[in-house]
């Protein structure tokens, strides 16, 4: 299958260079200000997580709607492309895009709050996994959202559960059925992560706390991809 | 090639789109749909695209049934809509290239046709160009382009010369032919009669979702005969109209008929112009003021008319053409 959506993204994304521009410092200067800000590390971890998670879905959601607004997507679908293809390649691309936007922010927290390489080194798979799944999470709510405006608030509270439910808004009382569906979420790692990059000491960082979030990621764009036609394809919108 | 029947469709909103239509085209047919607004033009496009599903009646495509619409399937098919609809931040070459490599064409290939296209179609100097900041009319090229591509076996057209210069669409008309004339079967809705009478072998009128007549065009302008129309623009006024139907009875025996359709007058005259001062006078005489007066050969929309007793599409400088408009508008 060819790589013609995943190349069109970079490509519009490298001629909008003012919201590309924008796509980094917003979030950098929320992420500076907190991050140089006494804000407790469990705070600043916090509205770290919710604001890459929110970024991912919204990035995700928000131009997805607006595309199949104009039809461009039931254009590409009676081209015969694969729609769960043509998804796929979406969500890997603003997710890969989403990362680099995100980078500068990332390295101000570590700067800021002294953060060590293995606690950066983790950040990363988790970074990737997180934007993954928000991007995830942002094409299923554009698919059940009719308008740009329901889709941002589907995504938002979406999200905003998810990262609940990844134990990003309380103390993790190991034991309980929150802590088993919390090692099960995508957005646990990148919490638990920005957590250890804020100065919180946080569980050990290593490739057990990824595994069932990765397997869980997985799953969600398999069945994303083979629900594509539904998602984006002729009936939705 | 592809053959529909029974065809029906409901939007949600109850709105009826097309009743029990049955049309069929072979290999080299360019079947032309024409309809006023609302007709049923593009819904009956998009059954065939596989955009919308058709149920209730049935679609064969290429002599396959076209539920489920296999990826194979849609392949073989070009598609041009009414509304361009492109990634405003890519240049017309990376839009054609976009949708080349999605109908399965390597980047290689692509370029070459792609460039034979767009210079075809007179779009050279905007290969590198955003799509941004193309016209309506460049846009409707570059769809053109985008449909001819990856050489289909079929098109799918909705109002493909809608915003196209003349000599465009003397080109369109041109690589119709000839990809006719290599088997491509070609389906196009459009309101003007001049292009579907130099284009169709096949013409369907349409009309609140039905099939009204259908023939090749020699058959149907054969129903109106050959006489000049004259067209009488007058202030859309129903009773002054009716009122004005005994004193335009008394005309002379050149004029055949005469016909009263909202806002305007058509007589049928079988000695062209000559009859004008007659009829002017005798307009004017039954107290209705003349906005605009037209001469015409007879074409599709008279058959339209007599088949239905209304008129088709408006008249005057922009006669037969549509407006840019929704899609459902734009039926």
């Amino acid at each position: 299958m060819s790589l013609a959506v995943w190349r069109t993204e970079w490509l519009t994304a490298s001629r909008r260079r003012r919201l590309l521009l924008f796509n980094v410092l917003i979030p950098l200067t929320f992420v500076a200000t907190i991050a140089f800000s006494p804000a407790p590390a469990v705070h600043a971890a916090a509205v770290f997580t919710v604001l890459f998670a929110l970024f991912g879905t919204f990035g995700s959601s928000i131009p997805l709607i607006r595309d199949g607004e104009t039809g461009l997507l039931r254009r590409y679908v009676l081209t015969g492309a694969h729609p769960g293809g043509l998804l796929l390649q979406r969500v890997c691309a603003t997710a890969a895009l989403d990362l680099i936007e995100l980078t500068p922010s990332v390295l101000v927290i570590a700067a800021a709050r002294g953060g060590s390489t293995s606690q950066l080194a983790f950040l990363v798979p988790s970074m990737v996994l997180g934007l993954l799944a928000a991007n995830a999470l942002g094409a299923l709510t554009a698919a059940l959202a009719k308008s740009v405006a329901e889709g941002a608030l589907f995504s938002a509270v979406a999200a905003l559960l998810l990262l609940h439910w990844a134990g990003t808004f309380r103390t993790p009382v190991p034991g309980t059925w929150q802590a088993t569906l919390e090692a099960w979420n995508p957005f646990r790692p990148l919490h638990e992560s920005l957590l250890a990059a804020a100065g919180a000491s946080g569980p050990d960082m290593g490739a057990a706390l990824l595994t069932a979030p990765v397997g869980v990621t997985l799953v969600a764009l398999l069945l994303l991809t083979a629900a594509g036609r539904f998602t984006i394809g002729l009936g939705g919108r | 090639m592809f053959g529909a029947t029974e065809l029906s469709f409901t939007y949600p909103s109850g709105r009826r789109g097309l009743r029990s239509v049955s049309v069929r085209a072979d290999p080299g047919d360019r079947l032309v749909v024409m309809g006023p607004n609302g007709s049923g033009k593009s819904t009956l496009l998009r059954l065939v695209s596989t955009e919308l599903p058709c149920s209730p009646g049935s679609l064969t495509l290429f002599g396959q049934a076209s539920r489920p619409p296999s990826r194979a399937l849609r392949r073989r098919i070009g598609i041009v809509q009414d509304t361009p609809i492109h990634v405003d931040d890519l240049t017309g070459m990376e839009n054609g290239l976009l949708f080349a490599e999605l109908y399965g064409l390597s980047r290689e290939d692509s370029v070459g046709i792609l460039e034979s296209l767009f210079t075809s179609l007179g779009l050279e100097d905007a290969l590198h160009v955003p799509a941004r900041e193309y016209s309506y009319g460049m846009k409707k090229k570059l769809l053109i382009a985008q449909a001819l591509a990856h050489d289909p076996e079929m098109l799918i057209l909705d109002e493909p010369a809608l915003g196209l210069d003349p000599p465009s669409r003397e080109t369109l008309l041109r690589i119709l032919e000839e990809r006719s004339e290599r088997g491509v079967c070609t389906l196009v809705a459009t309101n003007e009669p001049a292009l579907a009478q130099a284009l169709a072998t096949s013409v369907v009128l349409l009309h609140e979702g039905e099939v009204v007549v259908q023939g090749s065009p020699s058959e149907l302008l054969a129903r109106v005969g050959r006489a000049t129309r004259i067209e009488v623009q007058v202030p859309t006024e129903p009773a002054s109209l009716a009122a004005a139907g005994p004193a335009l009875e008394g005309l002379p025996a050149d004029i055949l008929s005469i016909q009263h359709l909202p806002g305007r007058i058509v007589a049928e005259s079988e000695s062209g112009p000559d009859v004008l001062p007659q009829l002017v006078s005798a307009v004017l005489d039954a107290g209705l003021k003349i906005e605009r007066i037209e001469l015409r050969e007879p074409d599709l929309t008279d058959v339209f008319t007599l088949f239905t007793g209304q008129a088709m599409g408006t008249t005057g400088q922009t006669r037969g053409t549509d407006t840019m408009g929704t899609d459902e508008e734009n039926e």
